[in-house]
C-alpha cells in the first residue's frame, strides 16, 4: 500500500455520526437519531464512502441462466488504461465457494455459471466508467444449456443435476396424529402460487474495502449481519478472522437481502491485488441480481372439518424454488412446513416442504420468510372452508384457534401468550372505514388513481380476514446469542453510558432501543451506542424479529452488570448496606434518598462489562417433523377493505385494520413504524410485487418494472396493540418485525375475492386476474405489447447479451 | 462463527491428479465427484474439489469413499480438510 495515511475512509458529504443522544427510556417515543439525516440527504450510506486514491471495482455477469463456462480471456481488459486488476476464480486466494448454511456458491464461476447474473470476474479501475468498459472487453466463451427453471421438473428423476448430489436442497416432512385414519364432514382443496418477490431496497449493495499495509483488510459494509460476514470473507480470502475487519456503514434498507454476502469478498480481492482502497457499488439493475429474494412457491393443501367448523387434519405438500444456491433456503423450508397448517389447532397434519435447486436467481431470507407463503396458502383454505360450511371466516378462525397449553403440529407446546382468538375479535369489531359515494370523488382516492380510468362506475368493495405468526430468533438448535460491551465512565462532569454491540442498524431503530435500555438499566441520560464493528462479539443477524430481543437482552444484561458492580462500590466505599440501592438520574438512591452522585463515585474509573446473552435451547425437528424448534411466536390479525373496479381489475386498499401481540412497546413510535412499512411490503406482495423470471431470465430488473407500492397506495392503517409479556423474554417483548407482513397479504387477496367472487389463487395478483381475463387473451394482449415495443429497443433480457 | 442451519461437519476434498495414470486428470476429477454426488452430501468447491456437509458419521464415510474413487482413478493424492461448526454437539 503506498500514500495511504488515512485508516477510515471519509465522505465527500458529511459524515455519520458515531455518537447519538436522544434522552427516551423504554416505552418512550423517540426522535430518531439518523432521522433527520436520512431524510434530509445528509445520511451517509455505504454508497457514499469515499477515500483519496480509492479505485472502483466492477463485476462481469454471465447473461445466461444455465451455462458452461469454456474459456475466459481478460487479456483485452487487463491492457486498458486506469485499469488496475482483473480477477477470475483462479485469483481467489482462499476457499472459492462461500454460503451462510452450505457453502455451495463461487465466489466466481469457473466451470459453470447456475443463475443470470452469476458473477465471473472482477475488475478494479480508476473511474467507474472506465471498468465498466473493462468488462465489455473481458470475453468469456459459454455453452449455453438449457435451463432448469421449474422446482417441480427439478424434482424428477430425468432432471439434470444442477449439483453434484442433485437438486433436491431440503425436505421437511412433518407427521401429527392420523391424517389417514381421521374422517372429515367437509374438505376443501387448493392449490396457490406465489411469486418472486424482491426486498426492493433503496440502498444498493456497496461497500468499501482498505487493506491494512499489514496483509489485513477492513471492509465497510452495509450488512445485517457482521460476524458472519468476516467468517465467509476470511475462508475466501485464506485470512485468520482477525486480519478481516468489518465496520457497518449506512444501510439503505435490508429486509433479508443482505444476510447473504454480495460485493464483499470481490472488493477485498481487489483490494489486497492493488494494495489499494476498492469500492463497489451496485446500480439498480445489477441489484436485482446481486441479492437473494423471497422464494416463489406452489403449494397444495387439503382441510378437513366437521359440519361445525372445527378442523380435523391438514394435508400440505409445499414446493419452494430456491434458485441456483442454498443462501437460508433449509431455514426458509423449515419455517414453512412448522407454519404450515396457520396458528390453529390442528389434530392431525401432514406437511411436505420441499426446496429445490433450479437456475432461476438464488432465493433465501425475506421479511416472514417461509411463513409468508404458508400463511397465503392456509388462509385462503380457512376462507374456502368458511363458505363450503356457510360460517363467517373470523368465526371459523376464532373457533380453531390455538390457545397456549395446545401443541402445533410440530410436537411443540403453544407457550403463553398466544393471543390467537382475541386478536382475530378485535379485528373483527374495529370500526369500518365509512363507505363513501362514488362519484364526485378525488381520483387519488379511487382505484387506477390518477389515471382517471373509472369514476366510480363498477367498482365494489370487499372486505377480508386473515391471521399469522411467526418465529422470533434462530431456531431448530442453533445456539442464538448477541453480544454487548456497556461502558459506564464520566465524561465533562456527567455520566456516560457507552454501548458497543455488532447488530447492524438496517432502519428498524435498533440503535434507539439500544440507548433506551441503558437509559432505564442505568440511569443515565447520556448514552453513546458505538458503530458496529467485528472488534465486539457477534450479535447475529439482524433479521428473524430478533434483534431488539437478542441484542436488547445482551445490552439489558450487560448493564445490570454495570449496575452490579456500581452498587458493590458504593457498599465497599461509602459503607452502604445491600439490597435497596438503584441509580436514577444519575445518582445513587436509596430510600429516595440520594447517597452519592455517578461523577462523584466514578470520577475517572470505569466500569465496562461484556456480555453474551444466549436465548433458550431450541431443538432440530425428528424425522417426523417433530421437536421444540422455535424460541417465541408472535401473531398478528389483518382485516382489509378494498375497493376494486371490477371490469378493468383496479384496486383500492381502503384500510388495513390490525391486532398485534408484541409483549412490551419498547418505542411506539417505532413500532407503528414497523407496522405501516410490514403491511405495505405485504401490499405489495398482494397487488404488484414480483421478479418476473421466464426460462430463468430476470424480465424487470428496475424499479420501473418492478412496482412496489408508493404513498398513493398505502391505506390509513388502524391499529391496536395487544401487551401480553413474554414471561421469558426481556421485558417480556416479542419481535414486531415480521407479523405485518404475514397476514396482511391474504387478508387483502380475501377482500379482492369478496368483492369479485373470483378464486385469485396466486399473488401478485395482476388487474387481468381479477377482471377476469382469460390466460389465452391475456397472453394474446402481451404478445402484441410485444412486438409494438420490445421490438425496437430490443427486450430488457436480450439487451444484456453481448 | 457458527452460522444459522449449518451442517455440524464438512469436509473439503481437493483431488491432487497425476497424467502418468491411465486415466485423464480431469476423469480422475469426475470419478470423485461422482462418488461425492452419490452421497448426497456434496458440493462443488473448486474445479478439483468438493464438499461434503453434513453429520459426522455421514461425512466421514462419505470422505473415505470419495478417496477411494479418486485413488482408483489414479488420483496422486486427496487433500482433506475436516472442520466442525462450534456448536456442532448440539446436533448430534
Amino acid at each position: 500500500m503506498t500514500g495511504l495515511t488515512q485508516t477510515a475512509p471519509v465522505s465527500p458529504i458529511r459524515k455519520r455520526p458515531a455518537t447519538t443522544w436522544s434522552p427516551g427510556k423504554v416505552g418512550e417515543s423517540d426522535r430518531r437519531p439518523d432521522g433527520i439525516p436520512k431524510v434530509t440527504g445528509e445520511f451517509e450510506y455505504s454508497s457514499d464512502l469515499w477515500m483519496d486514491g480509492m479505485l472502483w471495482g466492477a463485476t462481469l455477469r454471465s447473461p445466461h441462466p444455465h451455462a458452461n463456462i469454456r474459456s475466459i480471456d481478460t487479456s483485452e481488459a487487463e491492457r486498458m488504461a486506469g485499469v488496475y486488476a482483473v480477477l477470475t476464480h483462479e485469483d481467489v486466494p482462499g476457499r472459492k465457494v462461500y454460503g451462510m448454511e452450505i457453502p455451495d456458491q463461487p465466489v466466481l464461476a469457473w466451470e459453470k455459471v447456475r443463475y443470470q447474473g452469476e458473477p465471473v470476474a472482477i475488475v478494479a479501475a480508476d473511474h467507474p466508467e472506465t471498468a465498466r468498459r473493462a468488462l465489455e472487453k473481458i470475453h468469456v466463451e459459454y455453452e449455453v444449456l438449457e435451463p432448469l427453471a421449474d422446482a417441480e421438473a427439478a424434482m424428477r428423476e430425468d432432471a439434470p443435476n444442477l449439483h453434484l448430489s442433485g437438486n433436491v436442497l431440503k425436505r421437511v416432512h412433518v407427521r401429527h396424529g392420523d391424517v389417514a385414519g381421521s374422517s372429515a364432514d367437509v374438505l376443501v382443496t387448493g392449490e396457490y402460487e406465489i411469486g418472486m418477490q424482491d426486498q426492493a431496497f433503496l440502498g444498493p449493495e456497496s461497500g468499501l474495502a482498505v487493506p491494512d499495509g499489514r496483509g489485513g483488510i477492513d471492509l465497510y459494509i452495509s450488512t445485517q449481519w457482521l460476524h458472519i460476514d468476516q467468517d465467509q470473507v476470511a475462508k475466501s480470502l485464506g485470512m485468520d478472522q482477525d486480519q478481516v475487519r468489518l465496520t457497518l456503514s449506512g444501510v439503505g434498507g435490508a429486509f433479508g437481502g443482505r444476510e447473504d454476502l454480495s460485493m464483499q469478498i470481490h472488493a477485498c480481492m481487489l483490494a489486497l491485488h492493488t494494495e489499494r482502497p476498492v469500492k463497489m457499488v451496485y446500480n439498480r439493475e445489477e441489484s436485482f441480481f446481486g441479492h437473494v429474494h423471497r422464494h416463489p412457491a406452489k403449494m397444495r393443501y387439503e382441510h378437513g372439518a366437521t359440519n361445525e367448523g372445527k378442523l380435523v387434519y391438514v394435508k400440505a405438500r409445499l414446493v419452494f424454488d430456491g434458485g441456483a444456491y442454498a443462501s437460508s433456503s433449509n431455514a426458509v423450508c423449515l419455517n414453512a412446513a412448522t407454519f404450515a397448517c396457520g396458528p390453529y389447532d390442528v389434530p392431525n397434519a401432514e406437511i411436505e416442504s420441499h426446496m429445490l435447486y433450479t437456475n432461476n436467481p438464488p432465493c433465501g431470507a425475506m421479511r416472514g420468510f417461509g411463513a409468508v407463503q404458508a400463511c397465503f396458502a392456509h388462509e385462503s383454505q380457512m376462507d374456502r372452508l368458511a363458505e363450503e360450511l356457510g360460517m363467517d371466516p373470523v368465526e371459523l378462525r376464532v373457533k380453531n384457534a390455538i390457545e397456549p397449553g395446545m401443541k402445533f403440529p410440530f410436537g411443540q407446546e403453544v407457550p403463553h401468550p398466544a393471543p390467537v382468538r382475541e386478536i382475530l375479535e378485535r379485528v373483527k369489531v374495529m370500526p369500518m372505514p365509512e363507505e363513501e359515494g362514488l362519484t364526485g370523488r378525488d381520483l387519488r382516492e379511487l382505484p387506477g388513481g390518477v389515471s382517471n380510468v373509472t369514476h366510480g362506475e363498477d367498482v365494489k368493495r370487499g372486505v377480508g380476514y386473515a391471521v399469522g405468526f411467526k418465529n422470533v430468533g434462530f431456531s431448530a438448535g442453533f445456539d442464538d446469542y448477541s453480544t454487548a460491551r456497556v461502558t459506564l465512565s464520566v465524561e465533562g462532569g456527567e455520566p456516560l453510558v457507552r454501548v458497543h454491540t455488532a447488530a447492524a442498524e438496517v432502519g428498524q431503530g435498533g440503535v434507539m432501543v439500544q440507548a433506551q435500555i441503558a437509559r432505564t438499566e442505568l440511569g443515565v441520560e447520556k448514552v453513546a451506542v458505538l458503530p458496529a464493528d467485528t472488534s465486539v462479539g457477534s450479535a447475529g443477524s439482524t433479521s428473524a424479529s430478533r434483534q431488539t430481543y437478542m441484542t436488547g437482552g445482551a445490552v439489558k444484561m450487560a448493564c445490570e452488570a454495570v449496575r452490579d458492580r456500581v452498587l458493590d462500590l458504593v457498599r465497599e466505599e461509602l459503607g452502604e448496606k445491600p439490597g435497596d440501592l438503584s441509580i436514577e438520574d444519575g445518582s445513587i438512591v436509596s430510600d429516595e434518598r440520594e447517597i452519592v452522585s455517578l461523577a462523584y463515585l466514578l470520577d475517572r474509573r470505569e466500569i465496562e462489562e461484556t456480555v453474551e446473552f444466549h436465548h433458550k435451547e431450541t431443538r432440530p425437528l425428528d424425522e417426523n417433523g417433530q421437536g421444540d424448534a422455535h424460541l417465541q411466536f408472535a401473531f398478528a390479525a389483518h382485516r382489509a377493505v378494498v375497493e376494486v373496479d371490477v371490469e378493468l381489475g383496479l384496486v383500492r386498499v381502503v384500510e388495513i385494520a390490525t391486532a398485534q401481540d408484541v409483549g412490551k412497546i419498547m418505542n411506539p413510535q417505532a413500532l407503528e413504524g414497523q407496522i405501516e412499512g410490514g403491511i405495505a411490503q405485504g401490499l405489495g406482495l398482494a397487488l404488484m410485487e414480483e421478479i418476473q423470471v421466464n426460462e430463468g431470465k430476470v424480465q424487470n430488473a428496475s424499479f420501473t418494472d418492478y412496482l412496489t407500492p408508493t404513498i398513493l397506495d398505502m391505506p390509513p392503517v388502524r391499529m391496536e396493540i395487544l401487551e401480553l409479556a413474554d414471561p421469558e423474554a426481556p421485558y417480556g417483548l416479542k419481535g414486531v418485525g415480521e407479523p405485518p407482513t404475514i397476514s396482511s397479504t391474504p387478508a387483502i387477496i380475501a377482500a379482492l375475492r369478496d368483492a369479485t367472487g373470483r378464486e385469485l389463487t396466486r399473488i401478485p395478483v395482476k388487474p387481468e386476474q381479477i377482471a377476469g381475463v382469460s390466460e389465452k387473451l391475456r397472453d394474446e394482449i402481451l404478445q402484441q405489447q410485444d412486438s409494438a415495443g420490445y421490438s425496437e429497443i430490443g427486450r430488457l433480457d436480450e439487451r444484456r447479451e453481448h | 462463527m457458527p452460522g444459522y442451519e449449518r451442517a455440524p461437519v464438512s469436509a473439503e476434498l481437493k483431488v491432487v491428479t497425476t497424467d502418468r495414470a491411465e486415466r485423464t486428470p480431469q476423469e480422475q476429477i469426475e470419478a470423485a465427484k461422482e462418488a461425492a454426488g452419490a452421497s448426497g452430501l456434496a458440493h462443488e468447491a473448486a474445479p478439483d474439489t468438493m464438499m461434503l456437509s453434513g453429520n459426522r458419521k455421514e461425512v466421514l464415510e462419505a470422505t473415505v469413499k470419495v478417496m477411494e474413487a479418486a485413488l482408483n482413478a489414479g488420483a496422486n493424492a486427496i487433500e482433506v480438510k475436516v472442520e466442525t461448526e462450534g456448536d456442532a454437539d448440539r446436533f448430534q
